[in-house]
């Protein structure tokens, strides 16, 4: 059974969302739900600023807070490390998203893609309204709606119960790499086998000086940075007072 | 004509309740003051603070089988029947709270024992039903001694649970302290003491029953335990603002600290905790009853605030991604739809404890 892990390269990554774009779309991520997001980070004092993007997803910790504490196992992890989500058993008591160090789990506050529910035409006798158009185009809730969601997970989540990003589970099951990490223009993203000496993931990791989010919480987390990013130079210098 | 209309208050409150129950499950929970940041607010803290009374009221009943002081039997009927009735206010906001609680099977079907709420969730089933045959008991004879104990222990087993549950958050250190454990019981005993006060000598003020000097000595008894009560709950709180509020530097702690200046803070300080152990400490004020009624009301009320303080300095400082876009420290105020869950469950408590006043003879003492 293999370990999945993924190595996010900040040097490669150019902060163009593709990750997250292609995130809702393949996994029917509704309004204000980002199971792919990112940490903007900025350092400096002005007029000398810059900021630094960290593309963020569920860490699936090896100790994850949330499985461990999730009272009817709707969170829970499965073999390959990845930890996964039964909405089915989800009581949406919340008490994962407090236990998340990293805030990646999301609550359905309400019905699911709510733009998607109007009746209401941009211009009357001349658009459709957002439920005509997903009507005419045989979706489910969106008109990008992606069948291939349902295989592992229900593909449009109710209101009252969590979610949040599984590693594209159902993509894996068939062979394909997680829709972020194959979407990703850059290469930014590799995905792989923890437990496969050979992996790309491991050679990486050998190669570079990897880090984790909140490493010293022992969550272990399954996503790791490498590299950093910064085209600007400086003549060498030691300084002065 | 008074109990009529204190009724009608009552049912107003419920009907209330469920018109917002239908909106939550129609309209969704955007009728919270939703954010994904503030996900435990006021119906949640409202629970906690229901259901540690309860616990606290289930330690003052089980003082006569327990620990054998014989003078609580005269109010250990009414003990018993007000912590049912203020569980069943708090399961009310727990329902509320929860985003689908038709699957609470689940916790049968699928169950965690790795998993505080687990836990907690079996341990208030069986609390509810060993209460339920405690009154039942009393009723119609006796407490079992055996039955009382079990209330006891398992009061012991909720309250410092609910410490744990909140002690597994490591990325929330405001809500993670090992003490609170500890802190939990003492501030449930505090309030259920305080409700205990409050109802019993509302209950014979109201109706013009002459007080007997049995009961008298047990009220300035119960009021002087809760000064004491409220006393030590102060001096713990002190010290969690020190700690975690003042010395510490550890930028986790910046929600608690932020909420220091909040105004339940300042309630759940000034009101719930220094006025009543004040006013419990001036004996001349203590042997009053409207010295015993504002000192509990007070404690009461600062302790609602303090459940709410409590959770909010869990929550309003966002974590990880959350904090993408967002303050550093994201407000609250609580929308009429959270109220109104905070209102339905005292008015389901209120009204089960009135029902019963009215037909179970709550004043009767087992034999």
């Amino acid at each position: 059974m293999p370990r999945y892990a993924m190595v996010i390269d900040l040097q490669r990554c150019v902060g163009c969302g593709s990750c997250s774009i292609s995130c809702r779309n393949e996994n029917n991520v509704s309004e204000g739900i980002y199971w792919s997001h990112k940490i903007t980070e900025t350092s400096g004092t002005f007029p000398n600023v810059r900021y630094h993007y960290i593309p963020t997803l569920c860490n699936h910790c090896t100790n994850a807070p949330c499985a461990q504490g999730c009272p009817t196992n709707a969170m829970h992890k499965l073999d390959n490390g990845i930890t996964m989500h039964d909405p089915k058993k989800c009581i949406g008591c919340r008490y994962c998203m407090i236990n998340c160090p990293y805030g990646v789990i999301y609550f359905n506050w309400k019905d699911a893609h709510p733009s998607w529910r109007g009746n209401k035409a941009v211009i009357q006798g001349a658009t459709s309204s957002p439920a005509e158009e997903v009507r005419k185009v045989g979706g489910n809730g969106t008109p990008y709606y992606n069948p291939e969601r349902d295989e592992t997970l229900p593909g449009i989540r109710p209101k009252g119960v969590v979610e949040k990003c599984t590693f594209c589970d159902h993509r894996l099951k068939r062979d394909k790499l997680p829709s972020c990490v194959e979407s990703c223009p850059a290469d930014a993203r590799i995905f792989g086998d923890l437990d496969d000496p050979q992996s790309q993931v491991n050679q990486l990791l050998g190669k570079f000086r990897p880090f984790r989010l909140k490493e010293a919480l022992g969550t272990e987390p399954a996503v790791f940075y490498i590299r950093d990013f910064s085209a600007a130079g400086y003549p060498r210098t030691k300084g002065g007072i | 004509m008074k109990r009529q209309l204190w009724i009608g208050i009552l049912v107003a409150g419920i009907l209330l309740g469920l018109w917002t129950t239908f909106k939550v499950y129609t309209a969704g929970f955007t009728v919270y003051a939703k954010t994904d940041v503030l996900v435990w607010t006021l119906p949640l803290s409202t629970y906690i603070f229901l259901s540690l009374t309860s616990a606290g009221l289930a330690f003052v009943s089980s003082i006569p089988v327990v620990f054998g002081i014989k003078r609580y039997e005269a109010i250990e009927k009414r003990t018993v029947y007000l912590e049912i009735a203020v569980l069943l206010g708090s399961f009310v906001c727990l329902i509320l709270h929860l985003g689908a609680p038709l699957k609470v099977v689940y916790i049968l079907l699928s169950p965690n024992p790795s998993s505080p709420l687990w836990w907690l969730a079996v341990l208030y089933m069986v609390y509810f039903v060993l209460l339920v045959a405690a009154f039942w008991r009393i009723h119609t004879g006796k407490m079992s001694r055996a039955l009382g104990t079990l209330v006891f222990l398992i009061a012991i087993f909720t309250s410092t649970t609910l410490g744990w549950l909140l002690g597994m958050t490591d990325a929330r250190p405001s809500l993670n302290a090992s003490f609170f454990s500890f802190y939990f019981p003492l501030t449930g005993f505090a309030s259920g003491l305080a409700a205990l006060i409050l109802f019993c000598i509302l209950d014979e003020e109201l109706s013009g029953q002459e007080r007997s000097e049995g009961h008298t000595v047990l009220y300035n008894e119960a009021a002087r335990l809760m000064g004491i009560t409220a006393g030590m709950v102060l001096v713990l709180f002190l010290w969690r603002t020190i700690s975690g509020g003042i010395s510490s530097t550890a930028i986790e702690y910046g929600a608690f600290r932020h909420m220091i200046g909040s105004i339940p803070y300042n309630i759940e300080f000034w009101l719930g905790l220094v006025v009543p152990t004040v006013l419990m400490l001036i004996p001349s004020i203590r042997a009053t009853a409207w010295g015993k009624l504002t000192a509990s009301a007070l404690l009461l009320v600062g302790m609602f605030a303090g459940r709410l303080e409590f959770v909010l300095s869990g929550v309003v400082r966002p974590l990880g991604q959350m904090a993408e876009g967002r303050p550093e420290i994201v407000s609250y105020i609580p929308t009429v739809y959270e109220v109104l869950v905070a209102l339905f469950g005292l008015s389901v408590m209120l009204l089960i404890y009135t029902l019963g006043e009215r037909y179970l003879k709550l004043e009767a003492v087992p034999e």
